[in-house]
């Protein structure tokens, strides 16, 4: 059977897998999203965490927080899916929760630094009109560092995808059981159609994520930011 | 300029010190200031004199560490800052537009946090843009980006003005802007002011400017201390201490000459041809309008140098221009319907200027 053959006849299997795929990274580059997004802006601006926190406290928990970040990131990802096993199980649980810390270095990387690109002059002027935290978080801050948080996300949904492969180790829904088996089975009928499909498949969900990014940054870019 | 010293005190600063935290000496230290309602106070001082320092403690966005700060009577060291801040204009040097809202949405930032209706910030936007002389259909759905330096920092003031405050604190507004423009835009500021009446401090590092815009004058020095407060006039003459007078500097007498109105001025009298006795003093011919056309007699001299005129509305620094420019020593001043006031001579400026009694 030639690859378009295989194709053809797996193709309901194909999209299904893809559909996986693409919710299973969906998901897990969200909840990193929200994580990152939060941790972010609380320890960027002093007056939004506790009042107790003096500045190296609340800086030190920041830098904390991406060095414990990009060290998961450095986890062989096999090795985390192995050892998420004995406490999650196998299946959708733990590959979300593996995906997802390893979505949170690259998204908080960009939250800290977008947010601390804003010019000193529109924060010093913000302050001085008295707007306070929250308002200056919310209406000037995390605005003009959208764009920088934006890739940020974008990468973490790159990475995520390849990663998110490995998922098929632990039964993890999306292409990786199916590309798993194929290498396992390599030589045998169909084999390498298998993992071919399930590579393209995943070529497939980022090029649709890329779309989506396109989309989602044109209308989400304030006007008088936009390049 | 309006007169100074009339009027109650609109912020007094009472005792007012701030060292930083770490720091070994206080960066202002037990400072005592009344700026007077509707004035323009300038404060200029070398680098690091606190100068800065003390116009953030006005609206704390630094604390200071003893003191009080009265606003129209008030104590407000201990009040909500942020609420404080909304009620005092704030310019700053880099303007800090926001550059994700229009220019009329960065005008209307302090409106729409004080919960004015749509109507009456979107009219407020329009007069504000009128003020600094922006056209509001052009401008106001613009981004900061595409606005020129001089044009952002209009906006910047009528940013400042949005809520009417009373009080205007602006530090170094036209410091980023080219020379000519600042020149322009100052002339604008004083022309504003007129109008608005505000209580401004102001932050300079430019003497000219601060003589040109201000009623009084802040003098800082080494420390944090405030060395003299007064008049540009009194500031330039009668400097406090040996510190002031070499931050004026030598140039103190030609920049006094900016602040000296022609109109006040006891001028030379002059005749008009035919009409007057040649009793020593020039004559000139008119046209039809009685404006000048030419001198006719000029003493001590055989031919007559060609007449110059001065707005009576100038500065003697202008008539001084006028003259070095066309080479004369003797200028006409003429009022607003262009007849001749009088006249001016080089060696009047040398010999002492008599100012007009009472003026």
């Amino acid at each position: 059977m030639d690859f378009f053959t295989y194709v053809v006849t797996q193709l309901n299997q194909l999209v299904f897998y893809g559909q996986q795929h693409f919710l299973l990274v969906g998901i897990a580059v969200g909840i990193a999203a929200l994580i990152a997004l939060a941790a972010g802006t609380l320890l960027h601006t002093n007056r939004l965490t506790p009042d107790t926190w003096s500045k190296p406290v609340r800086m030190g928990t920041r830098e904390g927080l991406l060095i414990a970040s990009s060290a998961a990131l450095t986890i062989p990802s096999l090795a985390l899916f192995g050892m998420l096993q004995p406490i999650l199980g196998l299946g959708a649980t733990p590959s979300l929760v593996a995906l997802t810390i390893y979505a949170v270095y690259p998204i908080l990387r960009n939250v800290v630094a977008g947010l601390s690109s804003v010019d000193d002059a529109v924060l010093e002027s913000a302050r001085g009109m008295g707007m306070g935290p929250i308002r200056r978080m919310l209406t000037v801050q995390l605005p003009l560092a959208w764009p920088v948080i934006l890739s940020g996300i974008r990468v973490a949904v790159l990475i995520i995808i390849g990663i998110a492969v490995v998922a098929g180790a632990i039964n993890g829904p999306g292409f990786g059981s199916s590309l798993l088996l194929g290498l396992q089975r390599l030589g045998s009928v169909n084999s390498f159609n298998q993992v071919l499909a399930a590579t393209l498949g995943c070529l497939v969900v980022a090029a649709v994520y890329e779309l989506v990014f396109w989309v989602v940054q044109r209308f989400t870019t304030p006007r008088g930011i936009r390049v | 300029m309006s007169d100074s010293g009339a009027g109650k005190t609109m912020i007094a600063l009472e005792g007012i010190s701030k060292t930083y935290p770490k720091a070994t000496a206080p960066a202002v230290q037990e400072l005592n200031l009344e700026v007077p309602e509707g004035t323009i106070s300038m404060f200029i001082g070398p680098s690091g004199c606190g100068k800065t320092t003390t116009l953030k403690m006005m609206n704390r966005l630094i604390e200071p560490t003893t003191g009080r700060i009265l606003l129209d009577g008030d104590d407000v060291t201990k009040v909500n800052a942020d609420e404080l801040r909304r009620r005092i204009g704030y310019v700053i040097q880099q303007v800090g537009l926001f550059p994700h809202f229009t220019i009329g949405d960065n005008i209307a930032v302090v409106p729409r946090i004080l919960g004015w209706d749509k109507a009456r910030i979107s009219a407020r936007v329009d007069e504000l843009l009128h003020l600094v002389g922006m056209e509001p259909k052009d401008y106001r759905d613009r981004y900061p980006r595409q606005l020129s330096g001089g044009q952002q920092q209009r906006v910047g003031v009528a940013r400042g003005l949005a809520a009417d405050p009373s009080v205007m604190l602006m530090d170094e507004p036209f410091g980023a802007i080219d020379p000519i423009t600042r020149e322009r835009i100052q002339d604008e500021f004083l022309e504003l002011q007129q109008q608005i009446a505000k209580t401004i401090c102001f932050v300079t590092h430019d003497l000219t400017e601060a003589v040109k815009l201000g009623d009084r004058i802040a003098v800082f020095g080494p420390g944090g201390t405030l060395q003299q407060y007064d008049t540009p006039d009194m500031i330039l003459t009668q400097p406090a201490n040996e510190f002031v007078a070499e931050f004026v500097g030598s140039g103190a007498a030609v920049r006094r000459l900016s602040l000296l109105e022609l109109s006040r001025l006891e001028l030379q009298t002059v005749g008009l041809d035919g009409t007057a006795e040649r009793n020593g003093s020039p004559t000139y011919e008119a046209d039809a309008e009685g404006r000048p056309v030419r001198w006719a007699y000029v003493p001590g001299t055989e031919a007559p140098p060609q007449l110059v005129t001065v707005p009576h509305t100038g500065t003697v620094y202008d008539a001084v221009d006028i003259m070095l420019d066309s080479q004369t020593e003797l200028v006409a001043v003429v009022d607003d319907e262009q007849k001749l006031r009088g006249a001016l001579w080089w060696r009047d400026l040398v010999e002492g200027l008599k100012t007009k009694a009472g003026a």
